[in-house]
């Protein structure tokens, strides 16, 4: 059987599977989505290393033709950047569904819920057709309706409800739908203006090499693409629904979020924007680095002002997100691998600040930074680890997000100096933030009124940290193999992207890195 | 015309046949027992179901000059008898309908399926009329069903007023398309289209038909008798009434479009898509204050009646094809959310929203059917209704009405909303009080059936497509 079809279908059987468990069984629950997100972990780790770069292009092709008429297929593979994806998202999920056994009520629910935004994720990552990418796209954002309303927290600022999980819930499924039909509609006016009746991404990449889609067509349509997708990016001044979301989710759904929910968005951009529509990307990515130093600096300073542990990270990862925007706009390899490297180093690492908050609220009851403190004697292990997330997310060496940020400066300086200048800045604030509240949380003064709060004590219990950060520090101390990876895809791609005719890309010395 | 051409009204034939059944054992039977005549009802529809099946063979034939049996017509056949089974089943679990009466109620079910089995095959204005009028005026009386429910009666008088005109409407239109071509038959008003300059009288005819049929489907500015109806009528009469009755001022729109005006598609192509819009985003914004579920399913038909017109609106195969899709996929979903309505109603009361708080602890199997339902209707994918409504888009897409595809996109989002607000109450809220509600085997069964159609053509478009002819009618 085809790898990516049972990595696809593994967590979707096991959610149908789970319907039938009893509802007095949540351990088998827990342990079927244990297996169910394992097995695509161990299948994502054997496509990474068999991925042969020789070759390149896609990969581990699936193909089924499902409606003829319209030329849409079931089709399937990977390439060097979204096998990428596919490993982020198999690890994050394995450690979800293992944070996930602090979810003590409606245990069968959660996980069924859980493994269908799982499903969809994985579908996004894999497709190769038009429709299907739409269609696990929009099954992944509906889930966390339920996941944020039923097992979700109330954002509250000094005992005072500031956000209700039920108006997260709402607010985010709605941003979240609307872009997704605005980029709906701009992939059937693609497909309606392409005239070769066909949805596969492939087939269509190949169309266009021959003959370009009208020039005037292309920047019509990447705005409603990037727009559509960029919400959940999360763009500027569409991220707003994302801090507060990630706030109110219940930990190991803020860990799928932000881990890897806000990079559909982003590889959406780059798969079908940016990979379908080289004209239109010429025309409008500069547009986009603009706004994404909205995100990383304005970004920034609000995690700064903020007090909710949660809406700390929040706030931070649609800063990130920022970084990669621009590695997307740099529209060089360098700048490329870097987005794509940076998605997968955040990933990991938010995955990780979600995990340690979420243990922090479960032993505490508050996310409320003046009500915290001290709790490094109480949580040494907790705390090590809420140093070294805070060290990863500034960007220190020795971890995967330092050598993505330095590959997306490196590749924007070129064209947008002052956005890679400014970027920089960027780094400072994320320390600022990121040290500020470790301090506060793990050490100065403790808070007396929380003495109840136990460590993550048996390795079981550890094993979803360990996991991320020694996936961090393997990838950071060792970026090569997962950057040439990427690299395999991105260069072609990026090749592509010159018009004979239009824009010349200041070429980069191609053997970096 | 000779003997073998009852063939191509065999299933009008057992339908009718059954009905004349259906009245004699209403009167033989005791009244203690008649609560059991659901089942040859029942009966009654799977037997028609088993004829269409049988009279596949004879696509293409004509009973007269006003009645064809084709492709078209097998398809739509098939989704009434299927709206009519299942509002059959909902019949026996609505426990207001069971003091007295229920004889009857069952033999108007039999009289709306055949004037909704007529309609698909029309190929002339005055059968047309007679279809029509046979449904309508069986559902008008179920309508004001519960005889002691004061909105019930309001109810049916209002649908009877308004249905009224609106038939008044559709015959004035087809007074004037007689007076323009001559005849009633399809063939002979479409000869005065396809004949360059079209007299303004027949525009005007057409206007007027489609303004009576608009009524049908609930399209605005002809809506106004949907919240009322909906609400007063008793939930059965309300499914048939958002599904079969829908389906058939479709169908007959699709008819009459496609088979008679389409000469003239700048005309009413152009006005079908502001149609739609309007209808759209009225149905969709004036559904989010509601209190009253049925209330809000009304409003929210309305705005799959704006999806229905954008596809009508194209005026090619492709968008008749998904029109059709989208049709099969808003029986499944519809009636699978009316099912749960019908349940709620009757086992744990009242049809007010706040009835539905905390379903999901009450009955975990209502509260899913409810919102695979709902969220089928709101087009999220792997459920029916998204593929229905990416048809009808991308019809409009492709008939290059992209601004008409962007305000349905937009309304996919709005339409989320209040159904999500539903799902908020079942999931998220607790319950006021908290007795399980306890659904029996054949309705669990069904309830099943039900949602594993609405996943299964959400999946598997094609072999579903393939069924709907998308050859010119």
């Amino acid at each position: 059987m085809p790898i990516v079809l049972v990595i696809l279908l593994a967590p979707a059987a096991a959610a149908l599977l789970l319907c039938l468990v009893p509802q007095h069984r949540p351990d088998w629950a827990r342990r079927i989505s244990v297996l169910a997100t394992g097995i695509p972990l161990g299948l994502a780790l054997w496509l990474v290393g068999h991925y042969d770069r020789a070759a390149g292009g896609y990969q581990y092709e699936v193909f089924v033709p499902w409606i003829r008429s319209l030329g849409i297929g079931f089709h399937l593979g990977v390439d060097g950047m979204s096998a990428v994806l596919v490993l982020l998202h198999a690890l994050c999920s394995v450690c979800g569904v293992l944070i996930s056994y602090a979810i003590k009520e409606r245990v069968k629910e959660y996980y069924i819920f859980y493994l269908l935004l799982i499903t969809g994720v994985f579908g996004v990552f894999t497709s190769l057709d038009l429709f299907f990418f739409y269609f696990f796209y929009e099954m992944a954002v509906i889930p966390m309706y339920p996941l944020i309303g039923i097992w979700g927290s109330d954002v509250k600022e000094k005992g005072v409800v500031r956000f209700s999980k039920e108006y997260a819930a709402m607010k985010l499924t709605i941003y979240l739908t609307v872009g997704a039909v605005i980029a709906l509609l701009g992939l059937l006016w693609l497909y309606a203006g392409s005239g070769v009746n066909s949805f596969d991404v492939a087939a269509l990449e190949r169309h266009f090499r021959a003959n370009p889609l009208d020039a005037q067509l292309q920047r019509a349509i990447f705005p409603l693409l990037v727009l559509g997708f960029g919400v959940i990016a999360p763009m500027w001044p569409f991220h707003s629904w994302s801090p507060i979301g990630h706030a109110a989710a219940p930990s190991a759904v803020s860990m799928l979020h932000a881990g890897v929910l806000m990079k559909l968005g982003s590889y959406a951009i780059i798969r079908l924007a940016v990979g379908l529509l080289p004209e239109g990307a010429h025309a409008w990515l500069p547009w986009v680095a603009g706004l994404c130093l909205m995100n990383i600096i304005y970004g920034g300073l609000v995690a700064m002002a903020q007090k909710d542990l949660k809406l700390i990270i929040g706030y931070s990862s649609s800063s990130h997100m920022g970084y990669v925007l621009l590695g997307i706009a740099c529209l060089t390899p360098l700048g490329l691998n870097g987005a794509v490297f940076l998605m997968f180093a955040h990933g990991l690492m938010t995955a990780l600040a979600f995990a340690l908050v979420g243990h922090v609220y479960d032993e505490t009851h508050t996310r409320y930074l003046p009500e915290l403190g001290g709790l490094a004697k109480r949580l040494p292990f907790i705390a090590t680890c809420g140093v070294i997330a805070a060290m990863a997310s500034s960007g220190l060496p020795g971890f995967g997000n330092f050598v993505a940020e330095l590959l997306i400066i490196l590749g924007a300086w070129d064209r947008y100096p002052l956005q890679a200048v400014l970027a920089v800045l960027g780094v400072v604030i994320t320390s600022v933030y990121m040290l500020r509240m470790v301090r506060g949380v793990f050490f100065g003064q403790a808070n007396e009124a929380l003495p109840h709060a136990r460590d993550a004590a048996t390795p079981f219990a550890r094993l979803p940290y360990a996991i991320l950060i020694g996936a961090l520090l393997l990838v950071g101390c060792w970026p090569n193999p997962l950057v040439r990876l990427i690299d395999v895809s991105s260069r072609p791609f990026v090749e592509r992207m010159r018009q004979p005719n239009g824009m010349q890309i200041a070429a980069p010395p191609s053997t970096r890195p | 015309m000779n003997l073998s051409s009852l063939n191509a009204v065999a299933v009008e034939l057992v339908v009718g046949a059954w009905a004349v059944l259906l009245l004699s054992a209403d009167l033989l039977q005791r009244e203690a027992r008649k609560h059991s005549l659901w089942a040859i009802s029942g009966l009654g529809v799977l037997c028609a179901g088993a004829v269409l099946w049988w009279q596949q063979a004879w696509v293409g034939q004509h009973f007269g000059p006003m009645f064809v049996f084709d492709a078209f017509a097998a398809f739509f056949k098939g989704l009434f008898l299927l709206t009519a089974l299942i509002v059959v089943l909902m019949t026996r679990v609505f426990t207001r309908l069971l003091p007295g009466n229920i004889g009857e109620f069952h033999l108007l079910i039999f009289s709306a399926l055949l004037g909704m089995l007529v309609l698909a095959s029309v190929t002339d204005l005055l059968l047309l009329f007679i279809g029509l009028e046979l449904l309508t005026f069986s559902l008008y009386v179920m309508a004001a069903y519960l005889k002691t429910d004061k909105r019930s009666v309001e109810a049916g008088l209002k649908y009877l007023v308004l249905g009224s005109i609106s038939s008044g409407f559709l015959v004035y239109g087809i007074s004037l398309l007689y007076g323009a071509a001559g005849g009633t038959n399809f063939a002979l008003v479409s000869r005065t289209f396809a004949s360059g300059a079209v007299p303004p009288l027949a525009v005007a005819g057409m206007l007027l038909v489609m303004a009576g049929l608009g009524f049908k489907i609930a399209a605005v500015p002809f809506h106004l008798w949907v919240p009322d109806v909906y609400e007063g009528a008793p939930t059965p009469v309300v499914a048939l009434l958002s599904v079969g009755s829908k389906m058939a001022g479709i169908v007959v729109l699709l008819r009459v479009l496609y088979g008679v005006f389409l000469p003239a598609q700048a005309v009413w192509g152009g006005v079908l898509a502001v149609l739609s819009a309007a209808t759209m985003c009225y149905g969709n914004l004036a559904a989010i204050p509601q209190t009253n579920i049925k209330r809000l399913l009304g409003y929210s038909s309305i705005g799959h009646a704006g999806y229905l017109l954008m596809g009508l609106a194209t005026a090619t195969a492709s968008g008749a094809q998904a029109v059709g899709f989208y049709l099969l996929a808003y029986l499944f979903s519809n009636l699978a959310v009316f099912f749960v309505v019908v349940l709620v109603g009757s086992l744990a009361g009242g049809d007010s929203l706040e009835s539905y708080n905390g379903l999901s602890r009450r009955s975990p199997l209502l509260a899913a059917t409810l919102f695979i339902g709902l969220l089928s209707l709101a087009g999220v994918p792997p459920l029916a209704g998204f593929s229905g409504k990416l048809l009808v888009l991308l019809a409009a897409v492709e008939g290059g009405r992209l601004w008409l595809a962007a305000i349905g996109a937009v309304n996919v989002a709005i339409s989320l909303y209040y159904y999500l607000l539903i799902v908020r109450r079942m999931y998220l809220l607790p319950a006021a009080s908290a007795p399980p509600i306890a659904a029996d085997r054949l309705t669990r069964l069904v309830l099943f059936l039900l949602m594993a159609a609405i996943v299964g053509i959400g999946v598997f478009q094609e072999p579903f497509l393939q069924l709907i002819p998308s050859s010119r009618l």
